[in-house]
């Protein structure tokens, strides 16, 4: 049931003022949730006081770690940073690094990185549909969501070799070219999908049970949203038109006409409408760009070394915005790489919309914003105590390590 | 004749014949889930997974049981077999091979009743001997909930007893050779089963022991023999429910008989078999089909809903039986 000592430690930097009797844990193990996370819920009855995160489980250092790699090698590890999402993260991370240089990337891999984006969106919009069945105690959601979620996995299969990491972002162009043959097999296989698509918006808007555990559930305000800079679907949701490929295309998102799908109401019922209706607009964004692909080269030979240099760009991920940071020095292996994640930006509007509902809806709602918290854990220090923050190096944290799990060693 | 009666009490119907349905009904509910879902469902132990319950059960059996450190020990360990023991015994109390049940008395529905509160009132305790956050939690959820489906479950039980003119289950069951209850009272075999789903804790009332919420909630905490008992009492209660229902609503055992003496229990309790397997395949389907709701939506449910139909039948049934 907690730890004492750790909440008289939040109490006293003014976090917590409750005691750990109404203290019940939410993770890190927990069938909730896929991924290790802690969340502190403090429960009056089944009311929901206050909630304090503790992130950083599943910690990997890919950032530093990039530090020591090639250029083109990175592109594979960041794509590795999610399973999920892993095009939108090689793609975020080959459109920075190109953003340093001046070549002209060829309009077919721009129309290529579109089409597998935008099956990985149907992708991450159906897992997360059935996943928030499950959640909601609905699991013939879940399975059947599921099985047509097969559906778009083997496209991806079929289009860059993978069903999960598609390796298909290099930087300045594409690794594989979508044969004109496969072109029909595309199509009629996400037309299927936004008919089912549509049957599922049948199922939310009729099942009167899935009703009740959605609708007016986590409502958030479009001011709320803007305030705790929510993005991506959640904050669609609420009624704000904010989406990366509108507002700044990217890839050939300009050439694609897409409509930026909103609701208003903000709950979680308006972001299962939103993502099912954004299967809908993808599979057409697909059907378009087959049809309208240039004919041409799909990649360029590149030197391994990119210009020096400082970029950063932002494209929109199926969660949300997804910035990427880079920062070259003229060499082969980049100085720095950053990520921001579209969970870490969506965490605190979670955070925030728990208040006031009850235990049965942390479930439904911490996950509306479909949390991938592997992406998202950073390391940072700070002494709740004293209020200070600092860095350290590699050496110092090994060594606090040290301490930490085996005290006897420096008595 | 006391053989006889042992035998009765031992096997079938009762002790043996009752946790043999507990675990056919365990296989029936993943394989009729299974398919809704377009699974398959259990397939390796016996034919299509048949026996898949029975092994789960021995699995848990020999599994190791880890007592918490903070449970109130002596409760932690007689609750699982107090549990245990009220849907067999109530089991005994279901006419099966005729009018009479193995075990029979004067008013013995009250006696059931009592076992259907017992049942609830074992699960809280349980719950609270294992202390730990997730079983708090849910054992303000069972109270809940208990007193949220109680009310209608007893009142629809009481309808079927007002229509039969009798407290007995042998009375109520031979009042219907001609004509089921439910023809009488629809509503009331509606709000039974719905109570019933929530006794049980079938989805959509599954908030007690919600998994993405409180983990397991009350079972969290317990393991190895615990736990296999206290699944295996779960579907057991299942087959005591139904039984109970089909007592009450669908005639028990009765229906067309054959001329020939020593068939005729054979035949009441294919007919048994029957009723029960369409009220369990209902209860089936209808968990499949929906989503858990949260605990105050459930007792808005029972409280606005359910409570008031099965009152306005007993009224139309009070009324019904007075002309």
């Amino acid at each position: 049931m907690g730890e004492p000592g750790e909440s008289r430690k939040e109490a006293s930097a003014g976090l917590v003022q409750y005691s750990t009797e109404n203290l019940v844990p939410f993770g890190p193990i927990h069938p909730a949730l896929k991924e290790p996370e802690y969340f502190k819920l403090y429960l009056r009855g089944e009311t929901i006081v206050d909630v304090i995160p503790r992130i950083g489980y599943v910690h990997r250092g890919l950032e530093k770690a990039a530090e020591q790699r090639r250029w083109t090698q990175n592109t594979y590890m960041f794509e590795r940073t999610c399973g999920i999402c892993s095009f939108a993260h090689s793609l975020a991370y080959v459109q920075a690094v190109e953003g340093l240089t001046t070549y002209e990337i060829p309009e077919r891999a721009l129309y290529i990185r579109l089409i597998v984006a935008e099956l990985e969106r149907i992708h991450s919009h159906l897992l997360w549909a059935g996943l928030l069945g499950h959640w909601a105690g609905f699991d013939t959601l879940f399975m059947w969501v599921w099985r047509d979620r097969e559906i778009v996995l083997d496209l991806v299969e079929a289009v860059a070799g993978n069903r999960v990491h598609k390796s298909l972002a290099t930087i300045a162009g594409v690794k594989k070219d979508i044969p004109d043959s496969m072109k029909s097999k595309i199509v009629e296989r996400t037309k299927h999908l936004a008919d089912r698509a549509y049957f599922y918006k049948g199922i939310v808007d009729t099942e009167s049970t899935l009703l009740m555990r959605t609708r007016k559930v986590g409502n958030l305000k479009a001011e709320t949203a803007q305030k705790l800079c929510a993005v991506g679907p959640l904050v669609r949701a609420a009624g704000v038109p904010r989406d990366v490929r509108a507002d700044d295309p990217y890839a050939a998102y300009g050439d694609v006409p897409l409509d930026v799908v909103t609701r208003n109401d903000g709950d979680v019922y308006s972001l299962l409408h939103v993502r099912l209706d954004e299967i809908v607009t993808s599979a057409n964004a697909i059907d378009y760009a087959l049809e309208h692909m240039p004919k041409g080269p799909i990649r360029l030979k590149i030197p391994p070394t990119i210009p020096a240099g400082e970029y950063s760009t932002h494209i929109e991920a199926p969660r949300g915005e997804l910035f990427y940071f880079v920062k070259s020095s003229g060499t082969a292996i980049p100085e720095r790489v950053k990520a921001r994640t579209p969970t870490l930006a969506n965490l605190p509007t979670a955070l925030e919309l728990l208040k006031g509902y009850t235990m049965a809806d942390v479930p439904v709602v911490l996950t509306a914003i479909d949390p991938c918290f592997g992406c998202m854990d950073r390391l940072s220090f700070v002494d709740l105590d004293s209020q200070k923050k600092w860095s350290w190096t590699g050496e110092q944290l090994r060594e606090y390590g040290i301490k930490h799990y085996f005290p006897e060693r420096n008595a | 004749m006391m053989l006889v009666e042992l035998l009765e009490a031992l096997i079938f119907p009762g002790f043996l014949f009752t946790i043999g349905l507990g675990f056919l009904f365990d296989w029936l509910e993943r394989k009729v889930g299974a398919h809704m879902q377009g699974r398959i469902g259990p397939l390796v132990a016996g034919p299509h997974g048949l026996f898949q319950p029975v092994a789960d059960f021995l699995k848990l059996l020999y599994k190791e049981e880890i007592v918490p450190s903070f449970a109130d020990v002596a409760i932690y360990r007689i609750a699982p077999s107090l549990f245990f023991l009220a849907p067999i015994l109530g089991m005994l109390f279901v006419p099966v091979i005729g009018t009479k049940a193995v075990a029979t008395f004067d008013m013995d529905l009250l006696f059931v009743v009592f076992l259907l509160a017992y049942s609830a009132f074992v699960v809280v305790i349980l719950s609270f001997s294992s202390a730990s956050g997730y079983t708090t939690v849910a054992s303000g959820r069972l109270v809940l909930q208990y007193v949220s489906y109680e009310i209608p479950l007893v009142i629809a039980t009481i309808t079927a007893a007002v229509f039969s003119g009798s407290l007995s289950l042998a009375g109520i069951v031979e009042s219907q050779s001609r004509v089921w209850n439910i023809l009488y009272m629809p509503f009331s075999f509606i709000v039974y089963i719905v109570a019933m789903m929530a006794e049980l804790e079938k989805p959509p009332f599954d908030i007690p022991s919600a998994k993405t919420e409180i983990v397991a909630g009350w079972l969290t905490e317990f393991s190895g023999r615990s736990l296999a008992f206290l699944k295996l009492t779960k579907e057991v209660s299942l087959v005591f429910g139904g039984g109970l229902a089909v007592a009450l609503f669908l005639g028990g055992p009765l229906g067309p008989m054959p001329a020939n003496s020593v068939l005729v229990p054979v035949v009441y309790g294919t007919y048994f078999l029957l009723k029960l397997l369409a009220i369990v395949f209902l209860v089936f389907v209808l968990r499949t089909a929906l989503a858990r709701l949260k605990i105050a939506q459930a007792a808005e449910l029972f409280w606005k809903i359910l409570t008031p139909l099965a009152l306005a039948q007993l009224a139309l049934v009070i009324v019904l039986k007075g002309v």
